[in-house]
């Protein structure tokens, strides 16, 4: 072959080899749009929409910034995050859980956002959801969720059970269950293993904790706890209820959707989807308050467990400015009643609560998601240290031995116990 | 000297035409490679940092009751797929050379599971296996918890496994037994020798090297068997912890609790198991493996 030609190719070759390498490592500025163009990173398919609402309003008004939201799974989010913190690559806004801040933070991966909002203007969990070790805000507060209980219409009228109301106690629960089970063959409350979704609620209405007020105790063999724990697992032995095998099969959703159960625990945020998800059941289920706990330890025995979604940037962002631009919009009351208005998520913005509300009724879904509104006086912050992705699958893993009877409870409470403490020592 | 420089020259566009695929190769597998063990050795701290530890991951994983019976779940999960999917597959193989009606439809329909998703597989599965309203329980009059008990739960995972590589395996030995010429089989039927003495001294002997690397393959993808655990059994299943494999405990000790320098020692012991076991493989091949033709 001619060797200039030879040269010629193989030039060719690595000239296309190192464009590649070019394409990969350029992101941020996007020269076409002049002054910026922002990723706006989610784990949530379902809030993709509605945050694409948010960023356009934004749009709308600062017409040189395009903003690009990317919604990934949960799993992959988390890995990819650290990753790119790793790497100094981060999305110039990205979504910040409870579960997560205080290592991201207390690494000083956040940029500190204490001088964008007034902590004032939000609900009190979603401020302390955004907090790192230090006190500072290192989000912009979201939203805030809640628990509540979703019951089968269908299935209560057969069995001719009054609907739950907020009167309600466990006693009402096991004997609506036990009364349904008897009439139509059905599952009653389907209780399974969850800790925010499932005994934290239990605990913390019979007047316990898992954590002491600081987060820097272990509270699993206080009384209070023990009981709650002991009472919600116990709960599978009976006939109404479905095992934990059950669920690792068919899970609480399924169940309920196709008629199998009449009642279970879920979170705010997955009501619209279920909504869209299944439109013929519409009005055939509603939603209720938490049933109380009849004698709690101490308290009025209501709580529900509340959580909330933080807006984040990168400390080292090379968009910074932007973004903390964007964050304030996002955090701003415009920015929030259209997250609500969009049915995404209740905003973490005080008194816009009825605007996430509305929007049930606006699209035709017979949902009295107001009751849900009212536990927000009541609610309980999510459970959370620093020291918490450590023992968060232990302890979910010794709840599943629990139920397995691999442990017994009290065993199984002690080693609980035992792990949380070890997680905080070594943190 | 005029000689030796014309060498040189053809050495230098010999490594600059090879360059793409081995820098490839050094970034994307030899350095994280070393890397991971390097990584054994230490304690990873969040965003990149880590510190030293000598042998305490390796310690920590031998004396580790979890780790022992991930390692005991592998291996039966290799004794279960491996003997009877490349038996099966050869079974097939035979059957699909065979001078039959649609041969082309039954191929294609063998080759299907290949063409799914594993995540779409995982889940149709895990439909049928559903212990209330499945159809496998259904169809037979059973009352077998498929996914949850942890004794079964492993050979539950075993048949789907079996089922999603028997049609690449098949076709794979089918190439092979194609390619064994025509005229043995005339003579031997011309000698008289019965169809099972023309399988067992023409066939086997011919597609011996085919067989070996299907075995491997299926060894090696067996023992890093992660992806259908994942999807059929999942976190929440109290089976889980009984019937979790290697690289299962892997992935979970690395991206949900965050031990990187621990889950990087569970990774080289895989690493060395399926060593060891293939190095077995090639010794043992030299008493079977028939490479003349």
């Amino acid at each position: 072959m001619n060797k200039f030609l030879k040269r010629g190719i193989a030039a060719a070759l690595l000239g296309s080899m190192a464009l590649g390498l070019t394409a990969c490592g350029s992101s941020g500025k996007d020269e076409s749009t002049g002054k910026g163009h922002l990723v706006f990173q989610i784990w949530d398919q379902g809030q993709k929409a509605g945050m694409e609402k948010v960023a356009e309003a934004y749009t709308e008004k600062n017409s040189d910034v395009t903003i690009e939201v990317q919604a990934v799974g949960w799993d992959e989010y988390w890995t990819k995050l650290e990753a790119s913190a790793t790497s100094n690559s981060m999305p110039d806004i990205f979504w910040m859980h409870s579960n997560q801040i205080y290592k991201y933070a207390d690494n000083g991966i956040l940029a500190d956002c204490s001088e964008l909002v007034d902590e004032a203007d939000y609900s009190e969990i979603s401020v302390e959801n955004a907090k790192g070790s230090d006190g500072k805000l290192y989000g912009v507060p979201k939203d805030k969720d809640i628990i509540g209980l979703l019951y089968s219409k269908e299935f209560f009228d057969e069995a001719k059970v009054e609907y739950p109301n907020e009167n309600w106690t466990w006693d009402d629960l096991e004997k609506a269950s036990e009364q349904i089970y008897k009439e139509t063959g059905k599952y009653g409350y389907m209780a399974y293993s969850h800790d925010q979704i499932g005994y934290w609620n239990f605990v913390y209405q019979n007047g316990g904790q898992i954590l002491n007020e600081d987060g820097t105790k272990a509270e699993y063999t206080e009384k209070a706890t023990t009981d709650a724990i002991k009472y919600y697992t116990g709960l599978q032995e009976k006939e109404w209820c479905p095992t934990q095998d059950v669920f690792a099969n068919t899970a609480a959703p399924e169940l309920f959707f196709s008629g199998k159960g009449a009642m279970y625990y879920a979170g705010n945020w997955d009501l619209v989807n279920l909504c869209t998800t299944y439109p013929d059941m519409n009005g055939k289920w509603d939603v209720a308050v938490l049933p109380k706990c009849p004698d709690p330890e101490n308290g009025d025995g209501r709580a529900s467990i509340s959580n909330s979604v933080s807006y984040a940037t990168a400390a080292k962002g090379k968009n910074k400015e932007l973004a903390m631009d964007f964050l304030k919009f996002l955090g701003s009351e415009e920015g929030q009643r259209i997250q609500g208005e969009s049915g995404a998520a209740i905003p973490a913005y005080n008194g816009l609560e009825e605007t996430w509300v509305k929007t049930f009724a606006d699209n035709g879904y017979e949902l009295s998601v107001e009751n849900l509104i009212d536990m927000f006086d009541y609610s309980v912050k999510y459970v959370n240290n620093p020291s918490r992705p450590s023992w968060e699958p232990k302890v979910e893993q010794t709840m599943l031995d629990i139920y397995a009877g691999n442990v017994t409870v009290d065993e199984g409470i002690e080693k609980m116990q035992k792990l949380v403490t070890e997680a905080i020592e070594e943190n | 000297m005029k000689k030796k420089s014309r060498f040189d020259q053809d050495h230098k566009w010999g490594y600059l035409m090879i360059a793409p695929t081995i820098i490839g190769l050094l970034v994307l597998n030899v350095y994280p490679f070393i890397d991971t063990i390097v990584l054994s050795f230490s304690s990873a701290k969040v965003f990149g940092g880590r510190e030293f530890v000598g042998l305490a991951n390796y310690i920590k994983m031998f004396s580790s009751g979890e780790f022992w019976r991930a390692t005991w779940n592998t291996v039966l999960f290799c004794i279960l797929t491996v003997p009877v999917g490349v038996l099966l597959a050869l079974v097939i193989a035979i059957l699909l050379n065979a001078r039959i009606k649609g041969k082309v439809a039954f191929r294609a329909i063998f080759f299907l599971p290949m063409v799914v998703a594993p995540a779409a597989v995982a889940m149709v599965w895990k439909w049928m296996f559903n212990a209330e309203y499945g159809i496998i329980n259904t169809v037979f009059h059973l009352n077998v918890d498929w996914i949850t008990n942890p004794n079964v739960v492993i050979i539950t995972v075993a048949i789907v496994a079996i089922w999603s590589a028997l049609g690449y395996d098949a076709v794979l030995l089918l190439s092979g037994i194609q390619n064994i010429s025509r005229s043995y089989y005339e003579a031997a039927s011309l000698d008289g020798c019965t169809k099972f003495q023309q399988f067992r001294y023409i066939t086997l002997p011919m597609v011996s090297p085919t067989l070996f690397v299907v075995l491997i393959m299926r060894l090696m993808s067996s023992l890093k068997v992660y992806d259908l655990l994942y999807m059929m059994v999942g976190e929440g299943n109290p089976a889980l912890s009984k019937a979790q494999s290697l690289i299962y405990l892997f992935y979970r000790e690395s991206f949900i609790s965050g031990n990187r320098g621990y889950a990087s020692a569970i990774v080289i012991w895989t690493v060395l198991l399926i060593g060891i076991v293939t190095a077995v493989q090639f010794a043992g091949q030299k008493k079977w493996v028939n490479y003349e033709v």
